[in-house]
């Protein structure tokens, strides 16, 4: 019971922390009466919503919090991936030479908050889109395929994304 | 240097223009659903994301730097999410019909 509760505080301090952060960001106002103000706000909404953004079950840290450069290299990594990804289809529309195909494959990431973002890179990366994710399924819509054997496929589209994610998140 | 910043702002805006009549393009050209979102919605992402990254270029104090990658930050989480749940609604409906048929066929066969 008391280790559920420190872990309940622990949620609605870094809940707080980060409504604050985006508070003081977006405000972009450093006077005293702003950031009291923004404090309160951010306390009383964090108390009402601090079991929805970072839910019980995700009993790690790691589950949410990033590593910072790892965080900048994934960013990287995906907008390189969302412009050649874009050349990509644009090469498909000019030419009109398409194969696409439904694949499924299992990840390997474990936190829901890493499985969102694999599934959103898997969005951006060229050719696929996400269809669906039940935990740990992909259902993927490919539309330059070359296989549609699920291991090769998955090797295909996500071998680096995972990487790179299980680095910064879990 | 301010000129620098918008020769590359108007390389991006350029850039982001051809990408999002190209993505138009096939949003006709193409024939299944999928394709087409394929098409409209990762070349408009690109379109919208080349827009912003030219607006950073030619932001002009700090605040609004920060604010612009506050927006660009949330326009990548946002755009995909968007897409994929237009896509996940093709593709249970499909489900849902294609359940359909199959019990049609073993109505049939009974």
């Amino acid at each position: 019971m008391n280790s559920r509760r420190t872990w309940a505080l622990i949620r609605f301090g870094l809940t707080t922390l980060f409504l604050f952060v985006v508070w003081i960001l977006f405000s972009a106002d450093a006077g005293f009466f702003s950031l009291l103000f923004g404090f309160f706000i951010s306390l009383l909404s964090a108390s009402l919503t601090y079991h929805i953004f970072l839910p019980e079950h995700e009993a790690n840290l790691r589950f949410f919090i990033p590593r910072p450069f790892s965080l900048i290299r994934f960013f990287i990594l995906m907008v390189a991936a969302l412009y050649a990804s874009s050349f990509q289809v644009v090469k498909a529309v000019i030419t009109g030479n398409t194969n696409p195909r439904i694949v499924h494959f299992r990840t390997r990431l474990r936190s829901d908050l890493a499985r969102t973002i694999l599934a959103n890179a898997i969005t951006f990366t060229p050719g696929t889109m996400t269809l669906d994710l039940n935990d740990d399924h992909l259902t993927v819509h490919w539309l330059l395929c070359s296989t549609t054997h699920a291991k090769a496929a998955g090797e295909a589209i996500k071998t680096r994304l995972e990487h790179a994610l299980g680095r910064t998140w879990l | 240097m301010m000129i620098v910043r918008e020769i590359l702002a108007l390389l991006a805006f350029v850039i982001g223009t051809a990408f999002g009549l190209v993505g138009m393009v096939g949003l006709f050209r193409f024939k299944d659903p999928y394709s087409r979102l394929h098409a409209g919605s990762l070349c408009g992402t690109t379109a919208v994301f080349s827009y912003l990254i030219a607006l950073l270029l030619l932001s002009p104090s700090v605040a609004s730097t920060l604010r612009m990658i506050i927006l660009i930050v949330f326009f990548l989480i946002s755009a995909p999410t968007g897409s994929s749940i237009v896509a996940r609604f093709i593709w249970e409906s499909e489900d849902a019909e294609r359940q359909r048929s199959s019990m049609n066929r073993e109505d049939k066969s009974l």
